[in-house]
């Protein structure tokens, strides 16, 4: 007979497993595709990227770039993006200037500007809108959020400008190309040099010619692109590779998301198993004839192997479904994450890839026929029926017996510990030393574990003493424990290490962090451009701004940072170009993991000779490879300057790096005066809420934000990002006492005739539910004891192996104890009830136990 | 007092009537034979009798205990207290140690552990397993795992042994030392017993013979 109960749940779980993998996945990519797709697509399809190495390309240069090329009828686009909000919002916004006379020409484009313009005005006969400058366009996203028409005006803030523009139109959407942002405004370029004071753009995109005639001048064009470029130290890239270097930011996020939707997968295939393996024992005596009939062992294998694929190919095709709609719903939430923490993206609409598709599929039907192995092999040592009264064999797998090879395991997995990472060509850095050595403890260490069972056994007898047959008589299963026992513990072990061993990163993360920013934040107030949320599109305040600020009655003195990215060995960082105030005792300190002689701005004063002082973070220190004592080569808009690395300092606010100079070299180099971001410190007795308000009101468009204000900002974004972790925990754990769930059932179903024994015995159906749990609980308490020495382990790779590689941050270990004392008694109660259910089902025994 | 009054007792399994009136009793200590061939329902009756299945109608009566009146949970304790089973497969515990097979009753029953040493040591001893305590089933003998579920069922000084085919697994020398530990323990404490059996061999312990066929008894044959 079919159980199709059973079968019901095992095409559930595969298609859940499935489901999630895929939608991290998809959402994962989507999210962050979201950025680079809709600027490549509203300039049609450029060839190359040309960008600075530090700061803006002069707008010169585009007429160097044509002189240069001679008559390579190339297209050059000129692009020019800064970050801006609009007034009384917090959102950030993308404002991209365009030549929007060359753009017409541009097939994709045109259909965009050229077409609402008339709308906006009705007649075509007005003034062309290239005579205006106050005129941005949106999507419809944008205009529709909110509520602005075109013809209507609202503020623009850029920096700590306001700009009155009007909504010169709404660009239509092409089903064929990823939707236009909310958050992007375009903007003819000259005008947005206006609007933002600049003048430069960010970089010029540039596109050959289409058809026959490309072949014959590509060749040409590249090279002499290559050679314009090398000799004014731009840089060259194709869309794709620009894709890559911005997303690689992310990378760390991203690789932290996909081993979470490997976890899933990892886990349904545990639950697969013992799904699967309580199928095998429910068909024993079924079994038990068909080899007395003849059957063979393998032939039964087969079946069961065939029973596995079909459930993954089936539960597979069910959970892309499931798994398409999920990412949907789980796009915004990792955009929004990606957005804070790295760059503007948008939150497309997913695409489920052929690719994904068929990679999820194969994982999950792969995944389905692993975990059938274990009940398939138990099916195939069903004894003929004759046999049957033997007792059936134990299950489970032989390998968890072998506690030799869970030593050498963990041995192996702690030399792997001490390998280096591996750089890939991309530049990204892999630790899988670190992982390695994760997988290695995980797997040693259940096999280890098992240990556990005698001493609980034991304690539960010691507890049994005073009377309770069914305990006494559970503690005597759990002295010697069936394989199933074993898988059983080793699955909860996995979860709650592989939980707890999060824990203890989030909350080493945390407290570190929670130092950090103690430490760092000593100034009063914080002031920033509005609409800066990154380093990627700069929001500056112009000198006369900073300087008044400087200059306010209550202000006492200021530090003041200028940050510029910069592309050092062909990876994106940051300069920071600080200039302190003159009080020593107020002023910012850093955590030094390599102090220069002078830890105060003096230090980063006095170049000897052509050798600027700098100091740099962590992350930049194991991005680039160098430490203190270490030079330099910088790029700025004057050529290349040689630094020399005086003292590494912590950051945990940013993961690309920063390098910190003195503001006074870098405002000659780069011709700018302006800063990105002011630390006030107040007079004796001022309140800073009061100093806010007075900045704010002379200077609406700039981000005001207190000292506290700051702190709880800081930690609130650290929470988002983790905040998936903390779901995907619990996940882990629920399935986990699922797993548990499923074994109990097992093990009482394979105890029929024990349990007979019991009720002619006297016991009560209660009493041998209380049986069930306390068996359940024993093997929860086993699993939780062996999960949590795994995570100490696991959390001490994390810290000091994968975080430092992947992220280069130092962090000080610390254990969430009361995180710890949640997840035990949260788990032990789940497995207590879930035990005990199964019990009180399993406890209704029929009478005739003869046959 | 009688120690069991069965009457007019039916039970179906579905439409298929496995009881047909059946009415028996057992003076206190006295031993029965209960014959018959296979599927004529003798278990049926007995797992009536134990309180493991329900009768659709009919009275038994155990010593003063009218089952008709007992939940599930009485049921449980009449097993706990007054009627203990035998089984031709003996059925003891697998991960428990001889001695604690024979003690899991009394820890049922809730009895200090001192008094249950000091049963347990006397019943292993009238059983004569004395060398196999610490063993597990899987490690004994036919006989001795009878012995172990005879002494097993006695620990209880139960009013009632309900035995089904207790020596029907057994070597026929092995049987005949199987019943007469029955025969004498039973003697002893005076206990009732409903044994049944397909072998002849067994009436020689029983005062009387009573055979079902097709769900009801035949007229009493006496040994
Ligand atoms: N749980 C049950 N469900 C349905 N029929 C049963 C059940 N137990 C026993 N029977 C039927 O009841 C009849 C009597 O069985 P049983 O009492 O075991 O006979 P005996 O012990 O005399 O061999 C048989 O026909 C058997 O098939
Ligand atoms: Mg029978």
């Amino acid at each position: 007979m079919r159980e199709w109960k059973l079968t019901a749940v095992l095409l559930l779980i595969v298609a859940l497993g499935v489901a999630v993998f895929l939608s991290i996945r998809l959402a994962n990519k989507a999210a962050v595709s979201g950025f680079g797709m809709f600027t490549e697509s509203l300039t049609g399809q450029s060839d190359y990227l040309i960008r600075p190495k530090a700061g803006d390309i002069p707008n010169e240069s585009l007429s160097i770039l044509r002189r240069e090329l001679g008559g390579i009828p190339l297209g050059l686009f000129p692009v020019f993006e800064i970050s801006g909000t609009i007034s009384g919002e917090e959102t950030v916004l993308r404002v991209m200037g365009l030549d929007l006379v060359a753009m017409q020409n541009v097939a994709n484009y045109s259909q965009g500007v050229a077409a609402p313009q008339s709308n906006a005005r009705g007649d075509d006969s007005g003034p062309s809108f290239l005579e205006r400058g106050d005129l941005v366009f949106s999507g419809m996203a944008f205009s529709e959020a909110r509520e602005i028409a075109v013809g209507e005006t609202f503020i623009l803030v850029l920096g700590d400008r306001r700009i009155e523009v009007e909504m010169g139109g709404i660009l239509p959407e092409n089903p064929n190309l990823p939707s236009i942002p909310e958050n992007l405004l375009l903007v003819d370029l000259p005008a947005l040099q206006e609007m933002s004071g600049r003048i430069g753009v960010s970089r010029i995109e540039v596109r050959f010619p289409n058809g026959e005639f490309r072949k014959g001048i590509e060749e040409e064009a590249a090279a002499k692109l290559a050679e314009v470029a090398e000799a004014n130290d731009w840089l060259l890239e194709t869309p794709a590779q620009r894709k890559d270097s911005v997303t690689q930011m992310s990378a760390a996020f991203r690789l932290n998301l996909t081993i979470l939707s490997g976890l899933a997968l990892l886990v349904g295939t545990y639950l697969i198993m013992q799904a699967m393996e309580a199928a095998v024992i429910k068909r024993r005596a079924e079994m038990a004839v068909l080899r007395s009939l003849g059957v063979t062992p393998a032939e039964i294998r087969k079946t069961w192997l065939l029973e596995g694929l079909a459930t993954g190919v089936i539960g597979s095709a069910l959970g892309v479904m499931i798994g398409i709609g999920l990412a949907q719903g789980m796009v915004g939430a990792i955009g929004r994450t990606v957005n804070t923490l790295y760059y503007e993206t948008t939150s497309n609409a997913i695409r489920p890839e052929p690719g994904e598709i068929a990679f999820s599929m194969g994982f999950g039907v792969l995944a389905s026929l692993v975990a059938v192995l274990v009940p398939a092999r138990d099916a195939a040592m069903t004894p003929p029926a004759q046999m049957m009264r033997q007792g059936s064999p134990g299950g489970g797998l032989v390998l968890l017996r072998k506690r030799w090879l869970g030593v050498v395991l963990v041995l192996i997995g702690w030399a792997s510990a001490m390998l280096p990472p591996w750089i890939s060509v991309s530049g990204s850095i892999v630790p899988v030393g670190g992982y390695l050595a994760s997988v290695f403890v995980v797997v040693g260490g259940s096999i280890l574990i098992g240990a556990l069972f005698r001493p609980v056994a034991k304690l539960l007898k010691w507890l049994g003493q005073k009377g309770s047959a069914l305990r006494n008589y559970t503690a005597s299963h759990l002295a010697k424990p069936a394989g199933r026992h074993l898988l059983t513990a080793a699955g909860l072990a996995v979860a709650i290490g592989m939980s707890a061993a999060m824990g203890i990163l989030v909350a080493s993360f945390e407290s570190t962090l929670t130092a950090w920013i103690g430490q760092i934040l000593k100034a009063d107030l914080y002031v920033s451009g509005g609409g800066a949320s990154s380093v990627e599109n700069r929001s500056t305040l112009t000198k006369d701004t900073w300087q008044r600020i400087e200059a306010m009655p209550g202000v006492e003195g200021a530090d003041v940072l200028n940050q510029y990215r910069i592309m050092i060995d062909g990876k994106e960082t940051v300069l920071g170009a600080s200039d302190y105030n003159d009080d020593p005792s107020r002023t910012l300190k850093m955590i030094w993991l390599n102090p220069p002689a002078d830890t105060s701005e003096r230090n980063l004063l006095g170049p000897e000779g052509d050798i600027y002082p700098s100091w740099i973070s962590e992350s930049f220190s194991r991005r680039f490879s160098v430490g203190k004592g270490d030079s330099l080569e910088l790029p700025t808009p004057v050529g290349v300057k040689e630094l020399r690395v005086n003292g590494v300092y912590a950051d945990y606010g940013n993961e690309a790096g920063m390098l910190v100079m003195h503001r006074s070299f870098t405002r000659e180099w780069f011709g700018d005066d302006e800063v990105t971001q002011m630390a006030l410190y107040l007079r004796e007795g001022e309140d800073a809420e009061r100093v806010a308000e007075a900045v704010r009101g002379e200077f609406p468009s700039l981000q005001v934000r207190t000292n506290a204000r700051l702190r709880e900002d800081s930690l609130r974004i650290f929470h988002q990002t983790f905040a998936v972790t903390y779901a995907l925990e619990g996940i882990a754990v629920l399935i986990a006492v699922s797993g548990l769930g499923l074994a109990l059932a097992g093990l009482l179903i394979e105890r029929k005739s024990e349990l007979t024994t019991l009720k002619s015995l006297g016991a009560t159906r209660r009493e041998i539910a209380s049986g069930a749990m306390t068996e359940g609980l024993g093997i929860a308490v086993v699993g939780m004891a062996g999960g949590l020495s795994m995570s100490f382990v696991l959390g001490w790779i994390l810290i000091d192996v994968i975080n430092p590689q992947s992220f280069g941050w130092t962090l000080t270990y610390r254990v969430p104890w009361s995180m710890f004392m949640v997840l035990t008694i949260a788990t032990l109660i789940a497995a207590g009830l879930v035990a005990y259910v199964v019990g009180y089902r399993n406890a209704e025994v029929k009478s005739d136990q003869e046959d | 007092m009688k120690a069991l009054q069965v009457s007019r007792l039916t039970k179906s399994y579905g439409s298929v009537p496995v009881l047909k009136g059946v009415s028996l009793e057992l003076e206190g200590g006295e031993r029965v034979a209960l014959m018959g061939p296979s599927g004529s329902g003798k278990s049926t009756l007995l797992n009536c009798i134990g309180g493991i299945d329900r009768p659709d109608g009919g009275s038994i009566q155990v010593g003063d205990i009218q089952l008709e009146q007992l939940d599930e949970e009485g049921r449980c304790h009449l097993r706990r207290d007054t009627v203990s089973t035998v089984f031709q497969f003996f059925h003891l515990l697998p991960t428990l140690s001889v001695r604690e097979n024979i003690e899991f009753p009394l820890r049922l029953q809730n009895i200090d552990s001192k008094e249950r040493g000091e049963r347990v040591t006397k019943l292993i001893e009238e059983v004569g397993i004395e060398k196999r305590a610490v063993a597990f089933p899987h490690e004994l003998s036919g006989g001795e795992m009878q012995r172990v579920a005879i002494a097993r069922a006695l620990t209880i000084r139960p009013r009632l042994i309900l035995a089904d085919e207790p020596t029907g697994n057994l070597d026929s020398r092995t049987g005949e030392s199987i019943l007469d530990l029955l025969e004498s323990l039973s003697d002893h404490y005076e206990i009732a017993m409903l044994v049944v059996t397909h072998s002849r061999e067994v009436t020689r312990i029983c005062s009387r013979v009573v055979e079902m066929r097709d769900g009801a008894l035949l007229e009493e044959v006496t040994a």
